[in-house]
């Protein structure tokens, strides 16, 4: 490497703001789940937006690419450099204002989501976002792969609450309208080019987001269900019922086995079910678990849910949801799987899940089916684990012909491929192979206009 | 055999405790409150008691405001057969409870108490003692293991430095330890049976037990935050540090 290079950022970097030490920068290189492993010559950690803006201008100017680093929770791979430098943002941390009478609140991009959730909840407010690697995840990455979770059916994506970004652009220029408004239509709405974008558009660096009133009283349950299909209708009837679901999630027999016997968790249920779904009800009186069960009771009697447990403490509840969010980390020891994150319409989860499986089985006889997620919004994590006598070498093989399949499925049933991780560089052969000629065109015409010299992240999305 | 529990309704183990703004307690108002989670293991011992055929009856009593009904209600849906409750607006001290307990043993004559070593809240440690001492029973603290046999109770407790094993004869005051087992998670169907099960409600005041605190809390504040540590790069910057902080 270039001393001058590295002189040059250090200048206006500090020495906290460049690492070249190896050890240091390996966490940054691998995904967790081993499935990308990256490299870089070093890695730069700006502190504030204008450090920010010196970075991209530079690099604009000498041509060198860059990849943009949240908290490398990322599930396709898009924050993995392959020898551009890596552009963290974890030190860009504040949360600038708190304004709980305009229900808004500014973050830089490198605050994790759980830091954002705690500083929301102190002012009275929720911050309503929740996924697994909550403790971990940065809003800048949060951001920019649009992320879904587990309360996406009452409060919607990242991209419903966002009001506003700062986001560096490709030429050194800034985009700033940390909005604390709702109602704006003067325009092009610009913020949304950069949600959702993988760092393909800009390098978010701070953004105004909606925080909304924190729930007085929440009920968990667990529920044990014969089919997908009863899942779907117990989800409408639970909500006609109670109006207070703000989360659905199911686990299948095999997800919640791993999840058992990986985790050293508990089944909260005597038996094991053929799906079991985990369901947050929220309400703002006392007399929320009295509804909850009754309308479960109703449920049970009419032989629409096989069994159920209600947490009767904080404890309980975690123990739930521990092995709900558990459910990729239980997957590890069982070896190599082929992953989709893919989204169907709720009505076609069942004929999805039947389909998927025949034609996940039909390639590698004996496959494990891990499927699990977000029944409330059509989006399961799909996963084809390999059947357990099969070496991973072997199984390898197939992956490219199982995720080939299982995306036919999906877009014959009207899905998504890419429901809540995106593209990356996963999924970007699959992408490019289904996405309609003429929107790829116009995709690649964005990405030419605002990064003409394509120097961030330029393998994501585009083969 | 009949088996009485004692449960106490605090705050949600799993809620971080604030203190009120004024020092003069904890922050209760819309904070989440649950069975203290040594009454849960207790509530578990008797129930599983009950299931291998041992004991017949399980009754869980509760000493505090009119909301503890619904903490009576979870060791009901664990399996408790019936539940009592004596209502009281202050917030009384071991030895009233331990009173008041005993008036009720007195009452229900059980083969023995089942009750958690302490309450999570006062963390005091004490009632279970202080009830054995006022009906002058065999007393078992710190379970983690109990096995009921011929009119007697082989309890295996946790002590400083390993595992005593008492054999008391009943009936006996047992106190459960943390290790004696995972309570259940109780199932829909248990709930609802629950809200069938009586609660019989009683004022404690009836008891002629004066409940009026013998302590008074002058100040209740956080305790003082941690500063950051540092990182050292050898065992002589240790030592060194160490002695600048006059700790070696």
């Amino acid at each position: 490497m270039e001393i001058g290079l590295l002189q040059h950022f250090r200048n206006f970097l500090g020495d906290e703001g460049i690492i070249t030490d190896v050890d240091l920068i390996a966490p940054h290189l691998k995904e967790w789940r081993d499935r990308y492993f990256g490299n870089t010559p070093f890695m730069l950690a700006p502190n504030s937006t204008e450090q920010v803006q010196k970075i991209v201008k530079f690099c604009a100017q000498n041509h060198l690419k860059l990849v943009s680093q949240g908290g490398n929770t990322g599930l396709v791979g898009g924050q993995i450099p392959m020898g551009e430098i890596l552009l963290s943002l974890h030190r860009l941390n504040k949360i600038r204002e708190i304004n709980p009478l305009d229900d808004c609140i500014i973050a830089e991009a490198g605050v994790i989501l759980e830091n954002l959730q705690n500083a929301a909840a102190q002012n009275n407010r929720r911050f309503p976002l929740m996924l697994a690697s909550q403790g971990s995840a940065t809003i800048g990455g949060l951001i920019s792969t649009n992320a879904g979770g587990v309360h996406v059916r009452k409060f919607g994506m990242m991209r419903q609450l966002v009001l506003g970004l700062e986001v560096v652009l490709p030429n050194g220029e800034i985009y700033s309208e940390l909005s604390a408004l709702r109602k704006d239509n003067t325009g092009y709405d610009l913020k949304q080019l950069f949600i959702g974008a993988e760092g393909t558009l800009g390098v978010i660096t701070a953004a105004s987001l909606k925080i909304s009133a924190r729930p007085k009283y929440s009920v968990n349950a667990m529920l044990g269900l014969e089919n997908a299909q009863m899942a779907v209708e117990c989800l409408h009837a639970l909500e006609e019922q109670t109006a207070a679901i703000t989360a659905f999630e199911i686990m299948n027999k095999q997800a919640l086995q791993f999840g058992i016997k990986n985790l050293g968790a508990r089944n909260p249920l005597t038996e094991l079910h053929n799906f079991t779904a985990l369901v947050e009800f929220e309400g703002a009186f006392p007399d929320l678990p009295e509804h909850i069960e009754d309308a479960l009771s109703t449920l049970i009697e009419a032989g629409k849910i096989n069994d159920a447990t209600i947490a009767q403490n904080e404890a309980q509840a975690n123990s739930f949801w521990h092995l709900r969010e558990g459910m990729s980390a239980a997957q590890k020891p069982e070896g190599r799987a082929a992953k989709h994150d893919v989204s169907v319409p709720i009505s076609k989860i069942p004929s999805f899940l039947d389909q998927a499986e025949a034609a996940a089985k039909n390639i590698v006889n004996g496959a494990r089916i891990v499927a699990f997620g977000h029944i409330s919004d059509g989006n399961i994590h799909y996963d084809v684990a390999r059947p357990e006598n099969m070496p991973d070498d072997e199984f390898q093989n197939f992956i490219k012909d199982i995720n080939h399949a299982v995306n036919d499925v999906v877009v014959s049933l009207g899905g998504s491929i890419s429901a809540e991780h995106g593209i990356g560089i996963a999924r970007k052969d699959e992408f490019c192979a289904r996405e309609p000629k003429a929107h790829l065109e116009l995709m690649k015409a964005l990405k030419a206009v605002i990064d003409p010299q394509n120097i961030l992240n330029s393998r994501n999305l585009f083969s | 055999m009949k088996i009485l529990v004692p449960v106490k309704r605090v705050i949600d183990y799993n809620v971080k405790v604030r203190v009120k703004t004024d020092e003069t307690g904890v922050d209760l108002a819309n904070v989440k409150m649950s069975m203290n989670p040594f009454c849960e293991i207790a509530v578990e011992e008797a129930v599983r008691l009950k299931e291998k055929g041992i004991a017949t009856e399980v009754v869980a009593v509760s000493i505090g405001v009119t909301p503890a009904q619904e903490t009576l209600r979870t060791a009901l849906a664990m399996g408790a057969d019936r539940a009592i409750l004596l209502t009281t607006d202050v917030d009384p001290e071991p030895l009233a409870v331990a009173k008041l307990l005993k008036a009720v043993f007195e009452e229900e004559k059980p083969d023995a108490v089942i009750m958690g070593k302490q309450a999570i809240d006062g963390d005091n440690n004490a009632t279970g003692q202080m009830l054995a001492a006022l009906l002058d029973l065999p007393q078992a603290t710190f379970a983690s293991e109990v096995v009921v046999e011929g009119g007697k109770a082989k309890v295996t407790r946790e002590v400083d430095g390993g595992l005593q094993t008492l054999e008391v004869a009943l009936p006996a005051i047992i106190t459960v330890d943390l290790r004696l087992n995972e309570p259940r998670f109780a199932s829909l169907p248990n709930i609802m049976k629950a809200k069938k099960k009586p609660i019989d409600i009683k004022e404690a005041s009836a008891y002629g037990v004066d409940l009026a605190p013998h302590l008074k809390v002058t100040k209740v504040t956080e305790p003082p935050k941690r500063s950051a540590g540092i990182k050292v790069e050898s065992v002589g910057e240790l030592v060194a540090k160490l002695k600048d902080a006059g700790v070696i």
